[in-house]
C-alpha cells in the first residue's frame, strides 16, 4: 500500500526538517506574543487612556467658495452655514432598516438614499452627503433619533447665498453637485459642489478652495466632545469682477416683468458694468435638491430662463442698424450731413414698395433728423447709394457677425450678410430688395445685445472695440495675486473725428431734440442713444406688438462714461418700451446728479 | 471505505480537535458580545450555523481517505480554477474587489476552498511519479507551472492576502520534501527582485497599505486609521482586558472589520493579555500537533497535506496576527476559525478534517 519503504536515513531527514519548520513556526509564535507583551503591558498604560480620549471620528470640512464682489468692493454672492445629511457607510450596521427609518423621518425617497450608499464602498468612513439644505426642523429630527439611526450624521458646510434668487443669475451663474458625466474628468470627488455656468463655471478652479479634515472626538453615544486635530481647508479665492452692483440691481428692477437683456458696459474700457437677461432662474434653487421632473421643468420653460439673452440670443438690430448705414456712408462719402429728402411715408423700388413706420411719413429730413426721427426712407435710399458692401464691412468693423471674445462660453456670432459672396443666406441672389431690407437692420442682419453694447462703445469712446472684461482680477487669501486680466482692445473703427462728433450729436438728438428716444431723456444728463423696433424673425409673432424693442445708449453724450444696451422681447416699439427702461438705469447710475439737478430746479 | 472503523477512531487526534473547538468557542463568545446592545447577536449565531456546517463537511473529509482526494486533485485543480474564473464573470464586486460568489441568500468565496485544492494538487504533483525527485527541475517546473496559474488568478480578483498565504505553504512544502535550500533562495531572490515589477500591478489601495506599514502616520485619516485603532484596542485591553462592556473600541465602532479580519484587536481589547495567551497558546497547539502528525507520518502524500495545512494554519494565523498587532502590513486575510465568514470556517474544518484523515491512517 505505502508508495515508499524509505530508509531509516530519509525518515530521519524529513524529522528534521518539518521539526525545523516547527521551530520557526514556534518562534513566530513567541515573537507575537512578545509584540502583544509590548502592547498591553508596556504601552498598555498609555494606549489605555488614547483609548478613553481618542474616541475619534474624522470629518471632512468643505472649503468655503470664494466670493465674487463687485468693482466697489460689495459682495456679489456670499456664503453661508447650512445643514447638509450625511451617511457614514462603515458605521450602519442595519443598511435596510437605518435607510427605512430615514426615508419615513424625512420623507426622502427610500431609491435616493440607496442610491447614494451604492456609489461608495460599504467600509468608507468618509461621509457621503445625501441632501443638502437641511431646515432646522428636519436637522431637530434626526439629531432626537440619533440612537437609533447610526452612521446618520448632519454636518454644517457653506452654501451659496444670494443677495436675491435671481441675482445677476446668468452672470454668477449655479453652483451644484457634481454630476455623474462631470465625476469622469476626474478632478472632483463625490459630492463636490462646482460652479455649473456663468462665472461660477469659468472660474471655479479659483473659487473651489481645496477641503480640510477634522478629527474630532465623541462621546459614548457618538456626540462630538472636542475637536482633536483640524487641517483647514483652504478657502477659495476671491473674484473681483467688473460689474457694479447698483447697477445691476438697477437693471435687474427696471426689466422686472420683461423678457430680454441689458447691457451697462463703460466706453472707456470694455468692462462690462451690468449684464442681466430674462427671466433669470433662481440659483438656489437649482443648486438645491431638484428632482428630474422639475429640472425637466425648468429646461422645457417656453421662455427659456437658462438661457443667457445678453450673449446667446440673436435679434435683428433694427434701426439701430441705421447708426452704421450712416457710418460708412458719412466716413465713404455717398452720404453727406446736407443730403435731404422728402418723406412721405412710401418708397418705390421696382414693383416693390416699401413704408415708413410712421403713417405719411416724416417730410423734409436730412441725415442727422433722419437718424433722430428714425425715417427709413431716407435710410433706404441711403442704403442703396452706400451699397451692401460697404455696409457689411463697417457692420464687421463695428464687431457685428463676431463673437465680442467675452470670458463667459456659449456666445453666438451674431450674422451680417453680404459679407462674403453677394449672395443672401439662403442662397438666392442678392436683390437690391435685399439691400434696402438691411439698412434698417432688417432681413437677415442679426446681433447679440452684447455686440451691439460693443459697437456702441466704439461710437462713444471713438471707433476702440473693447473686448468685454467680467473679470478684473483673481485674488488668494492670503492676497497674492491668481489671475488678473487689462482691459484688451480688439478692433478699431477709423472714422473721420468729424463722422464721430456728427454721430454723437445726432443720437444725443435722438433723446434731447424730440426724437424717438425723448422717453430716455433725463434733465442733467445728455443721453445720446438710437432706437430699433425689429420684427421678429418668427412668423408667428409678426403681428402689431410682437416685435423686439431696443435701445442702443450712451451717457453724458460730450464725455461718454457708460453704454446701456436694452432689448425687450416682443415688447413693442424700442422708443416706447426701451428707452424708458434705459432711463431708469441711467438714473440709478447718475443718482447723485439727478439729484443735484432736482434740487436745482426746486430750488 | 465510507465506514469508520473502530482503529481509526483510536487515532483521533482529540487535542487537535480540542484546541480548534476552544478557538471556535471564543470566537462566538467574541462576536456575540459584539452584538450586545446593538440589536441582537445575529452574527454569532451564523457563525454558530457555519461551525455547525463546518463539523458536518469534517466528517464527511475524514470518512474518505485522504488518497482519494489526492488521486482527484487533477480533477479538483480544474474545477478550482473554474470557480476562479467564475468569480470575474459572475463574482458581485464588494470593497472593490471581487472575491464571491453569490448563490442565493449565500456567498461564496472560491479562493478559500481552493487553499486546499492547491495543497492537494502539491501533494499530488510531488509524487505522481513513484521516483520523483524533489530536486529535479522537471518536478520543480511542472509544480511551478501548477502553482502559478491559480496565483495569478487570485492575484488579479484582487485578493492579496489569499495569494500571500499561499507562498508560505508552497515554500513549506517545498523545504520538507527536501528541496535544497540553494535554489530556494534563488527564487526567494528571484520573488524579492520581481517586486517593483510586481508593484505596478498592485491596486492604489494595496500600494497605501504597504506604504502605511511603512509609516503608520503617513496618513492618520485615512489607510492607517485601521492600523492606529486596531493597536489602541489591543493595547487599552492591557493586562486583565476591559471586559464585553468595557470594550468602548470594538463597541463603539472605531475598529474597522471587528467582525471579520481584526477580529483580534476585539478580543485582545476584551480580555487582555491573559486572554490572548490562552488563544495563541490553543492555537500553537494546534500548530504543533499539526507539524507532529506530519512528522510521525510514513505515506509520503499524507506527510504533504499535513505539512501543507499545517503551514496553512500557520501562516493564515500569524500573518493575521501579525498585520492586526501591526506588525506586517494590512492584508486581507482572515483569523483561522475566529473571524466571521462562512467560507472560511468550512474550509478550515475541512481542512482540519484532512489533517485528522492523515492522523488517522497513518500507520495503514
Amino acid at each position: 500500500m505505502d508508495l515508499d519503504h524509505e530508509s531509516t536515513a530519509r525518515r530521519e531527514a524529513w524529522k528534521r526538517r518539518v521539526l525545523s519548520l516547527a521551530a520557526v513556526a514556534g518562534i513566530a509564535f513567541v515573537g507575537l506574543l512578545g509584540q502583544l507583551w509590548y502592547l498591553q503591558v508596556l504601552e498598555g498604560g498609555k494606549l489605555q487612556e488614547m483609548s478613553e480620549r481618542n474616541r475619534i471620528r474624522i470629518r471632512p470640512v468643505a472649503a468655503p467658495r470664494g466670493i465674487l464682489f463687485d468693482r466697489n468692493g460689495l459682495a456679489l454672492v456670499d456664503n453661508r452655514p447650512a445643514f447638509t445629511l450625511s451617511l457614514i457607510p462603515r458605521e450602519i450596521d442595519d443598511r435596510d432598516t437605518v435607510m427605512a427609518r430615514l426615508s419615513v423621518l424625512l420623507k426622502i425617497p427610500l431609491s435616493e438614499l440607496q442610491e447614494a450608499l451604492e456609489r461608495v464602498p460599504p467600509d468608507s468612513f468618509r461621509p457621503v452627503r445625501v441632501r443638502r439644505g437641511l431646515t432646522l426642523d428636519e436637522v431637530t429630527k434626526v439629531e432626537e433619533r440619533k440612537l437609533e439611526l447610526p452612521g446618520v450624521v448632519v454636518e454644517v458646510e457653506p452654501q451659496r447665498v444670494y443677495p436675491t434668487s435671481t441675482f445677476a443669475a446668468h452672470l454668477l451663474g449655479y453652483v451644484r453637485e457634481v454630476s455623474d458625466d462631470q465625476m469622469k474628468q476626474g478632478r472632483y470627488r463625490r459630492g463636490d459642489m462646482i460652479g455649473q455656468s456663468g462665472l461660477e463655471r469659468l472660474l471655479d478652479e479659483y473659487l473651489r478652495g481645496r477641503d480640510g479634515g477634522e478629527r474630532i472626538e465623541v462621546d459614548a453615544l457618538g456626540r462630538p466632545v472636542q475637536v482633536m486635530r483640524r487641517e483647514e481647508p483652504d478657502p477659495g479665492a476671491q473674484v473681483i469682477t467688473t460689474v457694479d452692483r447698483r447697477i445691476q440691481e438697477a437693471a435687474e428692477r427696471a426689466m422686472a416683468g420683461r423678457s430680454g437683456a441689458v447691457v451697462v458696459m463703460d466706453p472707456r474700457n470694455g468692462d462690462v458694468l451690468a449684464m442681466t437677461s430674462s427671466p433669470a432662474f433662481e440659483l438656489d434653487r437649482l443648486a438645491g435638491n431638484l428632482d428630474k421632473e422639475e429640472w425637466l421643468k425648468v429646461i422645457r420653460d417656453p421662455l427659456t430662463p437658462l438661457m443667457n439673452r445678453a450673449l446667446q440670443s440673436q435679434y435683428a438690430p433694427g434701426s439701430v442698424f441705421k447708426v452704421v448705414v450712416a457710418a460708412a456712408g458719412l466716413q465713404e462719402g455717398s452720404l453727406t450731413p446736407m443730403d435731404r429728402i422728402y418723406c412721405n411715408g412710401e418708397f418705390h423700388l421696382g414693383q416693390w414698395t416699401f413704408k415708413d413706420w410712421k403713417e405719411g411719413g416724416h417730410g423734409h429730413v436730412d441725415t442727422r433728423t433722419a437718424l433722430i426721427h428714425s425715417c427709413n426712407i431716407f435710410f433706404y435710399q441711403a442704403g442703396l447709394k452706400v451699397g451692401p458692401a460697404a455696409i457689411a464691412r463697417y457692420a464687421e468693423a463695428f464687431g457685428l457677425g463676431a463673437p465680442s471674445g467675452i470670458d463667459l462660453g456659449g456666445e453666438k456670432a451674431g450674422l451680417v450678410p453680404f459679407a462674403d459672396g453677394r449672395r443672401r443666406v439662403d442662397g438666392r441672389k442678392w436683390q437690391a430688395g435685399d439691400t434696402v431690407n438691411m439698412s434698417i437692420g432688417q432681413g437677415q442682419v442679426l446681433v447679440t445685445p452684447m455686440q451691439v453694447a460693443r459697437m456702441m462703445s466704439a461710437v462713444a469712446n471713438g471707433g476702440v472695440l473693447w473686448r468685454p472684461r467680467l473679470v478684473q482680477r483673481v485674488e488668494r487669501v492670503d492676497g497674492s495675486l491668481a489671475y488678473s486680466s487689462s482691459s484688451k482692445m480688439t478692433g478699431r473703427v477709423d472714422l473721420s473725428p468729424i463722422v464721430w462728433a456728427f454721430l454723437r450729436h445726432a443720437l444725443s438728438g435722438v433723446v434731447n431734440e424730440g426724437g424717438t428716444g425723448g422717453a430716455a431723456r433725463i434733465p442733467g444728463i445728455d443721453v445720446a442713444g438710437k432706437t430699433g423696433t425689429a420684427q421678429s424673425v418668427n412668423k408667428s409673432d409678426a403681428a402689431k406688438g410682437q416685435d423686439h424693442a431696443w435701445f442702443a445708449s450712451f451717457g453724458p453724450a460730450q464725455d461718454p462714461e457708460v453704454v446701456v444696451v436694452v432689448l425687450v422681447e416682443r415688447g413693442g416699439k424700442g422708443g416706447q418700451v426701451a428707452a424708458p427702461i434705459a432711463r431708469q438705469i441711467y438714473q440709478a447710475i447718475f443718482l447723485e446728479k439727478v439729484a443735484m439737478v432736482q434740487l436745482g430746479e426746486d430750488g | 471505505m465510507l465506514r469508520l472503523d473502530r482503529r481509526l477512531l483510536h487515532n483521533v487526534d482529540w487535542p487537535l480537535l480540542g484546541a480548534a473547538f476552544a478557538i471556535v468557542i471564543l470566537s462566538v463568545i467574541c462576536l456575540s458580545s459584539l452584538g450586545l446592545g446593538r440589536g441582537g447577536s445575529g452574527l454569532a449565531l451564523r457563525q454558530l450555523m457555519w461551525v455547525g456546517v463546518g463539523i458536518g463537511a469534517l466528517l464527511v473529509v475524514v470518512t474518505f481517505d485522504y488518497r482519494s482526494f489526492v488521486r482527484a486533485a487533477p480533477a479538483l485543480y480544474l474545477v478550482g480554477l473554474g470557480l476562479l474564473v467564475t468569480v470575474f464573470v459572475l463574482g458581485r464586486m464588494v470593497s472593490g474587489a471581487r472575491r464571491w460568489i453569490h448563490l442565493g441568500p449565500l456567498t461564496f468565496q472560491p479562493s478559500e476552498l481552493f487553499k486546499l485544492i492547491f495543497i492537494l494538487t502539491l501533494a499530488w504533483a510531488l509524487t505522481w511519479r513513484r521516483e520523483a525527485q524533489p530536486n529535479s527541475r522537471g518536478t520543480l517546473g511542472w509544480t511551478f507551472a501548477l502553482v502559478a496559474v491559480p496565483f495569478v488568478l487570485v492575484v488579479r480578483q484582487p485578493d492579496l492576502g489569499t495569494a500571500l498565504v499561499l507562498l508560505p505553504v508552497l515554500g513549506a512544502v517545498l523545504v520538507g520534501v527536501g528541496v535544497r535550500l540553494r535554489i530556494l533562495g534563488g527564487l526567494a531572490g528571484a520573488g524579492v527582485a520581481l517586486m517593483p515589477i510586481a508593484w505596478f500591478f498592485l491596486k492604489p489601495y494595496q500600494r497605501d497599505r504597504l506604504l502605511v506599514y511603512l509609516d503608520p502616520f503617513r496618513d492618520p485619516l485615512g489607510t492607517a486609521y485601521n492600523v492606529i485603532q486596531a493597536k489602541i484596542a489591543i493595547g487599552s485591553g492591557q493586562l486583565l482586558g476591559k471586559g464585553i462592556s468595557g470594550a468602548t473600541q470594538s463597541r463603539l465602532a472605531f475598529l474597522p472589520e471587528r467582525h471579520t479580519d481584526f477580529i483580534f484587536a476585539v478580543f485582545a481589547e476584551m480580555w487582555g493579555f491573559v486572554g490572548c495567551l490562552v488563544l495563541i497558546v490553543a492555537y500553537g497547539v494546534l500548530v504543533l500537533r499539526g507539524f507532529e502528525i506530519a512528522v510521525v507520518t510514513r505515506e509520503a502524500r499524507g506527510r504533504i497535506i499535513a505539512l501543507g495545512i499545517t503551514a496553512l494554519f500557520a501562516a493564515q494565523t500569524l500573518i493575521n496576527l501579525g498585520m492586526v498587532t501591526g506588525l506586517l502590513p494590512v492584508v486581507g486575510i482572515p483569523l483561522p476559525l475566529m473571524s466571521y465568514g462562512g467560507s472560511s470556517m468550512v474550509v478550515s474544518f475541512m481542512a482540519l478534517g484532512l489533517l485528522l484523515s492523515v492522523r488517522m491512517r497513518q500507520f495503514q
